[in-house]
């Protein structure tokens, strides 16, 4: 420790500068901030009224005060202050090297005339400011959230878009005067807000259904808007929609089985005939049916297979010969094969059409032209004994002529609608909606399906399925068991 | 006597000691106060520079200016360590009885100018190591001791590589630094021409004895230093190895190694004499900067990448200093600055 006054004196008044300058920079950051929470103020003075202003004020006061503490608080160590006297006054670190050696037990002799040359040196000189000023990036930036301030204090207040801040406004006579129109307003807004009539403003409907079904209508509840109607008390099941949802993303896979939506089948003509033809023939002998009606369902028939370039207008022309003839049987046995025709037509329709790539398509294209002519397609028509089709390539050695089509050939193969009973059994007793009608059958398919299961491994063996779908092929097969 | 004269004392022999240096030596001002930093540290100095700009003549005039003994070994591919230190031989006394001798090399003398010593074999360079670090030499299993001041000057030519021997980096650590002697300015050069083309007139007195020079080695290793200064010193030599957390991107781009703790030694004593040559009685940030490219250069070994950009070692060091300087800035809040 040196005993010189004068590099005490120097010491202390080069701390009293960098704590001058602590503060200033300190201070300036926390004034920045204490403004920045002021604009944050001044946002809500809707609810603030003329007290956001002084909170703001006294946020920048703040800020800068406690700013300003901090700095000049800081702790400095006079190794520091000393190298800033040996910098700033060019003393060569002779400060510095003076006050770390002069306290030194192992001082040399020339430490001696070291701190001798110090304070000859710090005594001779000129003292001048030697910490410089600091403006930190927040003291540059600190007049926006000042001049923010300054904008939302004369400018309306801003309404908030939901909720209220605390009213922190008493109830004394300006504050009330001062609240006016606005909280007119409000509590207009409230009041309709509470009117079970009307919708529920956005920030009161809490979707209270999903939290339990409870049945009680309370503000704000779906199920006042839906009283109607048992959905309202009803919790959405996600976990359906998403297997549904990944059910119809597995189909939309399988391109080829997608039947064409675009067409409506309720109203195709072959329903259409259909319908009328079991109206016409419901529980009724030939002998009961009116003839008149059969003529008329026979009429349009014709038309529709004259119009629509089907091939069952010649059934319905015999029909209607036999008709004619009193042949009622006749005229019933000529409605059923031109029935078949319109069914197959309208069959060879649905499969698979508009879509390309597909394989269907193309049977579905052949089986078009077969149930428009005579069964044959063009290049059906000219296979000699013991040809068939080679799919690409023309003709085929093969006597048997085309593959079978598999099952996913038609919706109605795969679209067995019905209930069963329980349990594991050999048959499926069926309830057809298809074309099966009001006949009942049974599918012996524990047999077929055994065949088709062995057809499914070796096509999985032999042909390029993808892997990803060797799971998904096995998988079906293992639901058609568990049925 | 004081310890303000005695450092009164040190300034006026080192500045009477380069005064007589530039009545011969033209310009290498630098050059000279170096030489004689080194000298005065109690190290040994090597000049490096293209043949012809008075490398041997400025240390025969430092030699001339000092009262010490001097010797001179010119380095050739067929010199042998014996040339250097000395041998035993075989005399013959008064009585007719034959016994060894120990013959003297040239390494017992106060100053030994090594000229161009890069031309010497390694084995013959490394004859050297002993006497420069340990001041002592053994020949046939006795020790000698060399006479103090030692000194030893060395050059070496760094353009005319063929037939020559690099000196390998353990001799070369053993130089306290290493000095780059440059082509003289247009001014200088016009001096030299002056001076060496007409009657020599000058002449060189010797102004410092070798007590004068031993006692001025132990005032200076009195001299205090800073903490922070020192810290300072031994983080520039941290930062020439690229290993080290805080190293600049120079370092780490182009050093393989960095420089030893003779490194951080020598930067240390060479501020030292400097910061007492200035009549100063403390070394400052100041004076390691400036010692830090003759103390490190040789200490720096570049990489492959750092060889094939042609790097500078002196440009690399000074980078290093530089980065060193901003980085302890940097760590100091600004009013401390």
């Amino acid at each position: 420790m040196t005993e010189s006054p004068r590099i005490e004196g120097l010491l202390r008044r080069i701390r009293r500068e960098i704590r001058r300058r602590r503060a200033e920079y300190y201070g300036l950051r926390g004034a920045f901030w204490g403004a920045v929470a002021g604009v944050a103020v001044m946002l809500a003075k809707h609810g603030l009224g003329t007290k956001a202003l002084w909170i703001a004020g006294g946020l920048i006061a703040l800020g800068l005060l406690a700013g300003a503490v901090y700095g000049a608080a800081r702790r400095i160590r006079r190794g520091d202050i000393a190298r800033v006297a040996d910098r700033a006054f060019g003393l060569d670190d002779r400060v510095a090297t003076t006050l770390e050696w002069g306290a030194r037990p192992d001082r040399t002799p020339l430490v001696d005339a070291l701190v001798r040359d110090t304070i000859a040196r710090v005594e001779n000189l000129q003292l001048k400011r030697v910490v410089k000023r600091v403006v930190p990036r927040e003291g540059q930036l600190l007049a926006l959230p000042v001049l923010a301030c300054l904008v939302l204090a004369i400018t309306p207040p801003i309404p908030l878009p939901s909720g209220r801040l605390p009213d922190f406004l008493s109830s004394t006579e300006e504050d009330r005067e001062e609240r006016t129109s606005s909280s007119m307003l409000e509590e207009t807004t409230r009041q309709l807000a509470k009117d079970p009539l009307k919708r529920p403003a956005f920030e009161e409907r809490d979707f209270a259904q999903r939290a339990g079904g409870t049945g009680a209508t309370t503000t704000g509840d779906l199920s006042a808007i839906f009283k109607d109607t048992s959905l309202a008390n009803t919790r959405p099941d996600f976990n359906s929609f998403m297997k549904k949802g990944d059910e119809r993303l597995r189909m939309l896979e399988q391109t080829d089985r997608m039947p064409d939506l675009q067409s409506d089948y309720t109203n195709s003509q072959y329903k259409m005939v259909y319908r009328k033809s079991k109206a016409l023939t419901g529980g009724l002998r030939p002998d009961q049916i009116s003839p008149q009606k059969l003529r008329e369902l026979l009429e349009e028939m014709e038309r529709l297979g004259r119009k629509g370039g089907g091939n069952w207008s010649g059934d319905a022309m015999e029909g209607m010969e036999a008709l004619e003839g009193g042949q009622s049987d006749r005229a019933l046995e000529s409605m059923q094969k031109a029935l078949d025709k319109m069914r197959a037509m309208d069959e060879a329709q649905r499969s698979g059409k508009g879509l390309r790539g597909g394989r269907e398509s193309e049977r579905g294209g052949r089986g078009k032209d077969r149930a428009r002519g005579d069964g044959m397609g063009p290049e059906d028509q000219d296979f000699g004994e013991g040809e068939g089709l080679m799919p690409g390539k023309g003709r085929s050695n093969n006597p048997k002529g085309e593959a079978t089509q598999r099952l996913r050939a038609s919706p109605f193969d795969v679209g067995v609608e019905g209930e069963s009973r329980q349990g594991r059994k050999d048959g499926y007793d069926t309830n057809l909606t298809g074309r099966g009608g009001s006949m009942a059958s049974r599918l012996q398919y524990l047999g077929v399906i055994g065949q088709y299961r062995k057809a499914m491994e070796d096509a999985i063996t032999r042909e390029q399925v993808p892997r990803d779908f060797h799971d998904q092929i096995r998988n079906y097969f293992q639901s058609l068991d568990e049925r | 006597m004081s310890q303000d004269s005695r450092v009164q004392a040190f300034v006026t022999a080192f500045e009477a000691l380069r005064t007589e240096v530039e009545k011969i030596i033209v310009g290498h001002r630098e050059v000279i106060t170096h030489v004689l930093t080194g000298m005065f540290a109690g190290g040994h100095v090597l000049l490096e520079g293209v043949p012809g700009l008075g490398k041997t003549l400025l240390i025969k005039t430092l030699s001339e200016g000092l009262d010490l003994s001097f010797a001179r070994i010119q380095f050739t591919p067929d010199l042998m360590p014996a040339d250097i230190i000395g041998t035993n031989i075989i005399v013959e006394d008064a009585d007719g009885r034959k016994h060894f001798q120990f013959q003297q090399g040239p390494i017992f003398a106060h100053i030994l100018l090594a000229d161009e010593i890069n031309r010497a074999t390694p084995k013959t360079q490394s004859a050297l190591l002993e006497g420069m670090q340990e001041s002592a030499v053994t020949v046939g299993g006795s020790t000698r001791m060399l006479p103090a001041p030692f000194f030893v000057l060395a050059t070496q030519n760094p353009i005319e590589m063929e037939g020559t021997y690099p000196l390998p980096e353990a001799q070369l650590d053993r130089f306290l630094f290493k000095l780059r002697v440059r082509y003289p300015q247009i001014e200088e050069l016009n001096a030299i021409i002056d001076r060496t083309t007409q009657p020599r007139t000058a002449t060189v007195s010797r102004v410092v004895s070798g007590p004068d020079v031993l006692s001025f080695r132990e005032l200076i290793r009195e001299v205090p230093i800073a903490s922070h200064v020192r810290d300072f010193a031994s983080a520039i030599v941290m930062a020439t190895h690229p290993q080290w957390e805080q190293a600049p991107d120079v370092a780490r781009r182009f050093v393989r190694y960095g420089a030893s703790p003779r490194g951080a030694q020598a930067l240390v004593l060479g501020a030292k004499v400097r910061a007492l040559a200035e009549g100063r009685y403390n070394v400052s940030i100041e004076d390691i900067k400036t010692m830090a490219v003759p103390a490190l250069r040789h200490r720096v070994i570049l990489n492959f990448e750092g060889e094939a950009e042609g790097v500078d070692t002196d440009t690399l060091v000074s980078r290093v200093v530089a980065d060193t300087e901003a980085g302890v800035a940097h760590s100091r809040e600004p009013f401390l600055r």
